[in-house]
């Protein structure tokens, strides 16, 4: 005989996920791995000469970044030396300032730092990350992306994504030489929905930076780095070759992060026995001593991986949390497709979500998880309204605002129409009347009609071959006549010239204010401090539009 | 703000006993967050790299043609600048980035890319990394990025990730 119950469960949505047993050899361990080094420090004459059970002889590539770079020496030998359960009880007291912490964290080894970890449990960690995220204000990053690189789409998409409430946008390509239309449509978008929301377009290193050097985009995170030598060397970098890539990106008044995450080195076959939270530690330093502001982790596109082993989960709160012990931004994951399970994907957010981070998702989908062309995302433009909801439910701010139908098709079929008019000008290729109506309806890719692919690839080559700028978009948005749109792009080029947005954890207001860890510093302390939504916010987040007022009733 | 009017609004709130965080710019120094944004607090100090105020970056401007794309990019000295406000946040690593980056604005962008390669693993001998340090130094004073490449030149040799002469 076979149960009944038994069968039910095997048809439920988290048994199509795939589960494995810890296998700490080749890297299958969370945290706390058998293999992992016992935390020690030792400086002499302002050198270290000993990291982690490491002589300096011994030292990989990545061992002596971390030594020479990302350490605050002079308390390392103390803190090291200091009991781990003291500091993370620190780490959870509200009594304890971000500061005090700081200057402990940033003093710290790697293994030193996952040893805390492995001390907090995830409701620990959840308020160790609302009082370490840098930035006061938490905020929200999506993906807008579809499958056929539809720029009229993209423009509308970015159009309903920034009015929603992301403060950065991040599309990418199918067909690579599609990326200078992605990335003018999706900046489009984003300043006729929001003024001031930063844009991005994720491809590879040198079109990324020529693009952002044109000003066409504002910022970068897809600068990979990794947790071991061999893995860093497949990817053709070094912490000094991506240290000096970040410094490129500054010098051209960019914003940019670093991106990394549990589960990529286990994926690419050198883990060296390592858990994957010590692995990522060893990401983290490196993000850190490249003087980048921020780093992107939570696993990211290796989510599968942490999420198959036991206390994975854990990790990846535990690999942001690290990020912002280490005083960098961070955009915390949850923007790839981890399980089929609805119960389990929101599980998985919550841990971002409920304490704030400085990106709660680095790709919330703003379009179909069918279009999204980073894997589909934790959550995808089908979850607008749940997410809204748990923001109203719980009263936590996830940086997203209810809409009406009304105002998103009207900015929709804006910026759908202000791309169709800057095409003409740049005389770049064609899109018709139909296209602009069928993205200003559109859910996604599906309901568009197909657009004529070669004469699109030409004509994106031949705007680069051009050498046209974010000037030139200015330009000739004002010329037809979508001043207040040209306007918008203009400030965010001027961005650039004063680089406040370079800071640690950025984002631009609608009115192009820059709230960042400078001016916008984590004070929290326990009840009645730190972030609070209340006010207009709150107001603005009770007001879901499915909400019924009781006296329209009587 | 103009500079009187800040003044005399320090002098109401120090007598008021009320300490407005320091902004020892303003007496010569160096800049800290009470300065930042400099884009909003201290406008008066950011220029395009061909000396035109940031105010003067208007869609009119735009369309006249005074302001080109060669106006839309940060100076060295206002990277420097930024390097101070984040020290004053105790991000002296950030800070350092940039500095590097202050000094690899006058790099064209083509020769910004190749160095970028130059120093992915098995790109470069060690004589090849070492000339590139000499050439930042030299040809564009980039003395602290060029001590990043010098670093990389040993690490790389003892590592074995140099091309094989």
């Amino acid at each position: 005989m076979k149960s009944k119950r038994f069968e039910v469960l095997s048809q439920r949505m988290v048994n199509q996920d795939g589960f494995v047993k810890e296998w700490p050899e080749v890297g299958m361990v969370a945290m706390d791995g058998p293999a992992d080094p016992k935390p020690s420090i030792k400086v002499v004459n302002g050198k270290v000469t000993e990291l982690d059970g490491k002589q300096r002889a011994d030292f990989d590539m990545i061992d002596t970044f971390i030594a020479d770079h990302a350490i605050k020496l002079g308390r390392a030998e103390e803190v090291c030396n200091m009991c781990s359960i003291k500091i993370a009880k620190m780490l959870c007291d509200v009594n304890v300032s971000r500061e005090e912490i700081v200057a402990i964290t940033t003093a710290m080894t790697p293994a030193k730092i996952c040893e805390v970890m492995s001390k907090l449990n995830v409701v620990e960690m959840m308020m160790a990350m609302q009082k370490m995220r840098a930035r006061r204000t938490p905020s929200i990053q999506c993906h807008i992306t579809n499958v056929k690189d539809n720029p009229v789409l993209i423009a509308a998409d970015a159009a309903e994504g920034s009015y929603r409430g992301f403060s950065e946008m991040e599309t990418t390509v199918g067909i690579a030489r599609y990326a200078p239309f992605n990335a003018i449509a999706i900046l489009l978008g984003a300043q006729v929905g929001s003024p001031g929301v930063m844009t991005q377009c994720a491809v590879e290193e040198a079109t990324e930076l020529e693009l952002g050097i044109r000003g066409i985009t504002s910022y970068a995170e897809t600068v990979s780095i990794y947790g071991t030598e061999p893995v860093f060397i497949d990817g053709d970098d070094t912490p000094w070759s991506k240290a000096f890539l970040a410094s490129a990106y500054a010098s051209r008044g960019l914003k940019m992060r670093f991106t990394s995450g549990t589960g990529s080195e286990v994926l690419m076959g050198y883990a060296e026995g390592k858990s994957m939270l010590y692995l990522e530690a060893r990401c983290v330093f490196i993000a850190k001593g490249a003087g980048v502001q921020g780093l992107q982790n939570g696993s990211i596109s290796c989510i599968g991986v942490p999420g198959a082993v036991p206390s994975g989960i854990r990790a990846v709160l535990a690999e942001n949390l690290i990020a912002s012990c280490l005083d960098l931004e961070v955009a915390s994951g949850n923007d790839q497709t981890f399980s089929h399970s609805d119960m389990r994907r929101t599980a998985r957010l919550l841990m971002q979500f409920l304490p704030g981070t400085d990106y709660i998702c680095s790709g919330f989908s703003g379009v179909p998880n069918y279009d999204n062309m980073f894997a589909g995302s934790n959550v995808d433009a089908e979850d607008f309204d749940d997410f809204l909801v748990i923001q109203r439910d719980l009263r936590v701010d996830g940086g997203l605002r209810p809409v009406s139908e009304e105002e998103v098709v009207a900015l929709r079929n804006k910026a759908a129409k202000a791309l169709q008019a800057l095409f003409k000008e740049l005389n770049l290729s064609i899109i018709t009347d139909e296209e602009v109506e069928a993205a200003t309806y559109a859910h996604g890719s599906k309901d568009m009609p197909n657009r004529d692919v070669v004469a699109d690839l030409k004509a994106a080559g031949q705007m680069m071959d051009r050498g046209i700028t974010g000037i030139d978009i200015v330009k000739g948005l004002a010329k037809a006549g979508y001043q207040d749109i040209a306007n918008n792009v203009l400030n965010m080029l001027k961005q650039r010239v004063s680089g406040d947005y370079l800071h640690t954890s950025s984002f631009l207001t609608n009115d192009f204010k820059i709230v960042s860890a400078v001016n916008d510093v984590n004070d929290y302390k326990g009840p009645g401090s730190g972030y609070r939504l209340e006010g207009e916010r709150w107001e603005q987040v009770k007001n879901i539009p499915a909400a019924v007022d009781a006296n329209e009733l009587v | 703000m103009d500079q009187l009017e800040k003044m005399i609004k320090d002098m109401v709130l120090e007598q008021m006993g009320k300490k407005p965080a320091t902004s020892s710019a303003s007496l010569g120094g160096g800049y800290t967050h009470a300065d930042y944004p400099l884009g909003e607090k201290r406008p008066e100090v950011l220029k395009t790299p061909t000396g035109k105020s940031i105010n003067e970056i208007t869609l009119d401007g735009v369309i006249s043609g005074n302001i080109t794309s060669q106006d839309v990019r940060i100076r060295p000295e206002t990277l420097e600048m930024q390097a101070q406000v984040a020290e004053s946040r105790g991000r002296s690593e950030f800070a350092s980035n940039l500095r590097r980056a202050a000094e690899l604005i006058e790099i064209p962008d083509e020769r910004l890319l190749e160095m970028y390669i130059a120093l992915r693993p098995y790109q470069s001998t060690k004589q090849d990394l070492l000339n590139m340090a000499r050439e930042m130094r030299e040809k564009y004073n980039a003395n602290i990025t060029a001590s990043l490449v010098e670093e990389a030149a040993q690490v790389y040799e003892s590592r074995g990730r140099l091309k094989k002469a």
